[in-house]
């Protein structure tokens, strides 16, 4: 039996008296790729910072299980937990601006993480830090460039590179070609899409873009009014909606 | 109506006229309780090196940045039996030096001094004397900006995090940026240093030339910052390691010249234009040090 990765059982959050989201319980297996959907507001970013330590849930559990060992992340103290969010998850912003250093040049942002997790040798930082570039696509001449210089789409590759770098465990994403114009989304999903083939990436996706979640997930699940109200293989649910709303939502995508 | 004999009236403070002008203020301007407050804040600093440990500055008679936080330390461990020397970029003469001296000599009639050996406190802005510091001397640094993580994050709760669990990696991003855009660590002053194998520490601004001094001083060492509001503290004997790069190590830098007053190849220099061709001069900064060995 395989264990899953993260379990999450009945978790909870709510701002006063606004739900954000209630009830959630998933599981989530090695090399799999997780999308959530559902409208504005429907709790996909209430789960998603809850599950990556941004936010203190009121009720449930979340266990991590990674290389055979138990994390019972909402039970741990804060610097360990700290320590597990700096070395195991990642987090890729839908503004890159608020995941990266603006100013500090690219390869001191791609770098910044070997350097919070103890790599102290620069060399081999600038050479990492390199190969990222090359990966995530963007000429390693703009190392020393300000990320204030790079269009949209590079920053957001950026951003990737500079979560990738320390191979975290499981990485989530909120939004990642939110801000981006059609063409530069392709490329980036592009990119995540070859990223998670490559390296075998256990990912969190969220999105209110269907197109993105069957592009990239295997698994989905829909959300309204801060509950789950579908879930299952993406192909299945796209293909065969069972709940009116999931329904509403594909066929409010547009074919051009 | 209400009795009116509790209310303090001006003609009931007496000036102590046997006094000289001077000695109206208590022995070192600073009043008793003030001085305990502040005397505990260093014992605390002195327990956990390199840790900034708040204390209520007061307001000094100086403006904020010319060494109020320096002041309140100095005044807090001055004793009648104390000499005192203030130095300032390393000169006894300069504004800073002249006015805190004066400043004690008013307010504690103690002895003064410009000889780093005789002196048991010293208080300085952006030095460390060339003399090595010895046993039993208190050596206090007058600090602008206590945080060394401030310019990494702007939030004061968010750095006292990342102290306490010395969430220490972005601070060598700063150095790593430094070696990209110039080929080598261009921190010169308030390079940062990890003080005990533990906290983090902004050494004051002074040249990175003076931070292996730190390391394994004999001497108590006291930072303050006043208006931060903030005593940090190295105890005598205490490692002190600047940060660096494995393939990139720690370079104590100084201008390739000798002093041209004294002769000396291995001590800070300032350096000096002379006149209007650009012509320059360099000169130790400790004018104490170069006295003496030019009048050897």
């Amino acid at each position: 039996m395989i264990i899953p990765l993260l379990k999450v059982t009945n978790l909870s959050k709510s701002y006063d008296n606004i739900v954000g989201c209630k009830n959630i319980s998933m599981s989530l297996y090695p090399g799999e790729v997780l999308g959530i959907v559902g409208e504005s507001g429907s709790g996909k970013t209430t789960l998603i910072n809850c599950l990556s330590g941004n936010l203190e849930p009121d009720r449930g559990k979340i266990i991590f299980n990674i290389n055979n060992k138990e994390t019972d992340f909402l039970n741990i103290s804060e610097s360990e937990k700290r320590k597990f969010i700096r070395t195991d998850l990642a987090f890729v912003h839908q503004n890159p601006r608020d995941g990266l250093r603006l100013n500090v040049s690219a390869g001191g942002n791609i770098g910044e993480k070997l350097m919070s997790v103890g790599y102290r040798h620069y060399g081999n930082i600038r050479s990492l830090a390199t190969k990222w570039m090359n990966k995530v696509e963007i000429d390693k001449s703009r190392i020393d460039d300000l990320p204030i210089t790079f269009s949209g789409g590079m920053l957001q590759r950026l951003q990737i590179a500079k979560n990738l770098i320390t191979s975290p465990n499981v990485i989530f994403m909120d939004e990642p070609t939110g801000g981006l114009d059609v063409s530069v989304q392709a490329r980036v999903l592009d990119l995540i899409r070859s990223l998670v083939n490559e390296l075998n990436l256990t990912v969190i996706i969220v999105s209110h873009d269907l197109a993105v979640i069957r592009l990239l997930a295997d698994k989905m699940i829909v959300m309204k009014n801060g509950t789950v109200i579908e879930s299952g293989l993406s192909d299945q649910v796209l293909e065969d909606p069972q709940q009116e709303y999931t329904q509403l939502l594909v066929s409010s995508v547009l074919h051009v | 109506m209400r009795k009116t004999n509790n209310v303090i009236k001006i003609k009931d403070f007496k000036v102590d006229k046997s006094l000289p002008f001077d000695q109206e203020y208590n022995f070192a301007y600073l009043d008793e309780n003030t001085k305990k407050m502040i005397r505990r804040a260093i014992i605390k600093a002195l327990c956990i090196p390199g840790y900034q440990v708040p204390f209520a500055s007061r307001e000094m008679p100086m403006p904020y940045g010319w060494g109020t936080g320096g002041v309140q330390v100095t005044a807090s461990c001055l004793t009648k039996r104390d000499t005192l020397k203030i130095i300032d970029q390393g000169a006894d003469d300069t504004t800073n030096a002249v006015s805190i001296r004066n400043f004690f000599k008013k307010t504690s009639n103690i002895k003064t001094t410009e000889i780093t050996e005789k002196a048991t406190l010293i208080q300085t802005r952006h030095r460390i004397p060339e003399t090595p510091l010895k046993k039993k001397q208190i050596f206090v640094y007058q600090v602008p900006i206590p945080e060394p993580l401030a310019f990494l994050e702007p939030k004061v709760s968010e750095t006292i995090k990342m102290h306490s669990l010395s969430e220490y990696g972005a601070m060598h991003v700063k150095l790593y940026e430094d070696i990209s855009k110039n080929g080598h660590i261009e921190t010169a002053y308030a390079y940062p240093v990890k003080t005990n194998d533990r906290y983090i520490m902004d050494p004051s601004p002074i040249p990175k030339f003076d931070n292996p001094k730190m390391n394994n001083s004999p001497a108590i060492q006291l930072f303050g910052a006043g208006r931060e509001q903030r005593i940090y503290a190295i105890p005598p004997y205490t490692k002190v390691k600047s940060l660096d790069f494995e393939d990139y190590p720690f370079d104590p830098f100084k201008a390739e010249h000798a002093c041209d007053i004294c002769g000396s190849k291995n001590t800070y220099l300032d350096e000096i234009i002379v006149d209007d061709a650009g012509n320059k001069s360099f000169i130790c900064s400790d004018t104490d040090f170069c006295n003496k060995r030019k009048n050897k």
